[in-house]
């Protein structure tokens, strides 16, 4: 089933001579179990392109339908873009980005309340995850005393709380050493496998990309044909 | 989930600073507030006290506590056959500092016609009130006497037969009551030689005129200062006597002012009151817009560390109600929890400070009132950082 589906996206940042084009011609199409890997090196594109489809850029040219629905059709607001980011799209940082005053447990208890789930399915739904990612033992912690792999496992925890339909995870490994980012990386493939959700990780690490079903190299704001 | 109470937590040393800091300035918020009333129950117990239903003072004068006003004493005599009047007396009302228990105190002396004339002690609270001409005297206990003590007041000693709390002058000062010739003698009491030196300034001043010796020696009594001199008669109408018509009269054929006790409290609280309470506002003012900058502050520096996690927020899709909720909530524990220290550091301090502190609870609430509202405005500074924080900024570069 296709989760994804860009036609024709273009993103320009100001008019003129100042122009500067970001994305031009991107099709890509995404589908439910996908594992995807965006590579690229630093201004490619690659993170206009994850601006894109986070909902929080608006393109300049092209059509993006998510589960079925065309983003950014007239009459959508921020509210509307929110909505869809709470309910269908879960999010992995490069640098976790957790929120440093909550415990691993509230961290992914956070998303489950925005979507307005009952408190004591909530707590379930957060220590299935937490056990999911091996670190239910450490759900009371606060992320300052949790190591770097422990921290980016409660961020996929939290990613997968509200039982998204697509994983964008932007460079998840760079603050990893290898081991650890391989260990992320397996989790993420493990992830489109078994939760019905299509991942999209932007990395630059060849290393990291083994076994994604698709991978595309982005150059000058265009995916590279030759190396999809 | 309550973000604010959770970050709130993790920074618990901040907060409780803070709270002690902006507290303390809430402290002083309420203490000026019920230095305020306090001002004005002092500037007014003694008018309240005395209660009588004209006040008739000098022509034009605002007195006998706003403005200086002196009478002659047998001037209360023509107010008493003025018609409509029960009962005329004399009243005097000035500040000394004397030499009591070894130590030197400002007090305020009120005498009055003993032991029946208006503007005397009403309410004893310990002993009796003046029932001698003279040598007695009943004194707040804020003057440091007790009852029966001996107490020198120029040429004579006076005893403590009474006490009472109902009045205080309207500088704070404890009131001493005396029969009104004591109050006169005290207050036109000089030394030998002081009177040695007039008398004998009058004597040359009247040689310089032409008066022979012996003319000016039987001149000198008549001429010299006349101290049975009064700041105020106070009256007490007859029954179904009409107030305005008996003033009227007064002042149209005694050519004296009359006030009712209404228009004393009227005079002083735009008067002598007036100034003082405009100051306290002032300084309440410039203290409450101290603690809502320090909040503020305090709140903005919370919101800018939190900023990165306020853009994850954002980017997995907390709405706006999320983020000003957090926002708001810190700044409103943060004020009403240093309200609370401030409140329950004045109730437990107030009867310390030299000046009655009155606290009442109307107050207490206008002033949460106002400091809740500073609260939100506080934390606008932080809400507007935070709402126009992009989603973005939670991803990296690339």
């Amino acid at each position: 089933m296709e989760i994804l589906q860009i036609q024709g996206l273009a993103k320009t940042f100001g008019t003129g001579h100042l122009e500067v084009r970001a994305l031009a011609d991107i099709d890509l199409t995404v589908s439910t179990n996908e594992l995807v890997a965006l590579l690229g090196p630093s201004g490619s594109g690659k993170t206009t392109l994850l601006l894109c489809l986070s909902l929080i850029l608006e393109p300049t040219a092209g059509t993006i339908v998510f589960d079925g629905q065309p983003i950014y059709q007239q009459g959508w607001t921020g509210v509307d873009m929110r909505r869809v980011r709470r309910e269908k799209i879960g999010f992995v940082f490069q640098s976790h980005n957790l929120i440093p005053f909550l415990t691993a447990k509230q961290n992914v208890l956070f998303p489950l309340s925005l979507i307005g789930q009952e408190r004591a399915a909530a707590e379930r739904r957060a220590m299935e995850l937490l056990d999911y990612m091996e670190i239910a033992d450490r759900a009371d912690f606060l992320p300052a005393v949790l190591s770097g792999g422990e921290q980016q496992r409660v961020a996929i925890a939290r990613a997968l709380a509200n039982n998204a339909k697509l994983i964008l995870a932007d460079e998840p490994t760079a603050a990893l050493d290898t081991q650890r980012g391989m260990r992320v990386m397996a989790l993420l493939k493990e992830i489109a496998r078994e939760n019905q959700s299509a991942v999209i990780v932007v990395t630059h690490d060849m290393r990291m990309i083994e076994g994604f079903d698709h991978v595309y190299h982005m150059k000058d704001g265009r995916l590279d044909p030759s190396r999809a | 989930m309550d973000l604010a109470v959770h970050d709130l937590k993790q920074h618990r040393g901040r907060f409780l600073a803070t709270v002690f800091g902006v507290g303390l300035l809430f402290t002083i918020v309420l203490a000026m507030n019920g230095l305020y009333r306090g001002n004005i129950q002092e500037g007014l117990a003694l008018i309240k006290a005395a209660n009588p239903d004209l006040w008739i003072v000098e022509r034009g004068r605002g007195g006998p506590f706003n403005e200086q006003s002196t009478l002659p004493e047998h001037y209360r005599y023509s107010v008493q056959a003025a018609p409509g009047v029960a009962q005329a007396n004399a009243f005097i009302y000035y500040s000394v500092e004397r030499q009591i228990g070894g130590q030197s105190r400002h007090f305020s002396i009120v005498g009055y016609e003993a032991p029946d004339g208006l503007g005397g002690p009403q309410r004893i609270l310990a002993g009796r009130s003046i029932s001698h001409a003279h040598y007695e005297m009943v004194a707040h206990p804020k003057l440091g006497v007790g009852l029966g003590e001996q107490v020198a007041l120029g040429l004579h000693t006076y005893t403590v037969v009474g006490l009472t709390k109902e009045a205080i002058s309207p500088d704070g000062d404890p009131i001493v009551y005396l029969s009104l010739p004591d109050a006169q003698e005290v207050l036109y009491q000089r030394d030998n030689q002081e009177i040695r030196s007039a008398r004998d300034q009058l004597l040359r001043n009247l040689a310089s005129q032409g008066v022979s010796g012996s003319q000016a020696e039987r001149l000198l009594n008549p001429l010299q200062a006349d101290t049975h001199t009064i700041n105020a008669i106070l009256v007490r109408l007859q029954l179904g006597a009409n107030r305005a018509t008996v003033a009227r009269d007064v002042d149209k054929w005694l050519y004296l002012s009359a006030f009712s006790t209404d228009d004393e409290v009227d005079l002083m609280l735009k008067g002598r009151l007036a100034s003082m309470s405009k100051q306290l506002l002032l300084f309440r003012t410039l203290l409450l817009v101290i603690s809502v900058v320090i909040l503020a502050l305090v709140v903005y520096t919370f919101t800018m560390e939190k900023i990165r996690s306020i853009a994850v927020m954002k980017l997995i899709g907390a709405p706006n109600r999320v983020i000003i909720r957090l926002v708001m909530e810190q700044s409103l524990l943060l004020t009403v929890s240093a309200f609370a220290f401030g409140l329950v550091l004045i109730q437990n301090t107030y009867t310390f400070f030299p000046r009655t502190i009155v606290l009442l609870s109307a107050d207490h609430l206008m002033t949460f009132a106002i400091a809740v509202a500073g609260g939100v405005l506080a934390s606008v500074l932080g809400l507007w950082q935070a709402l126009t924080t992009e989603p973005a900024m939670a991803l990296g570069g690339g």
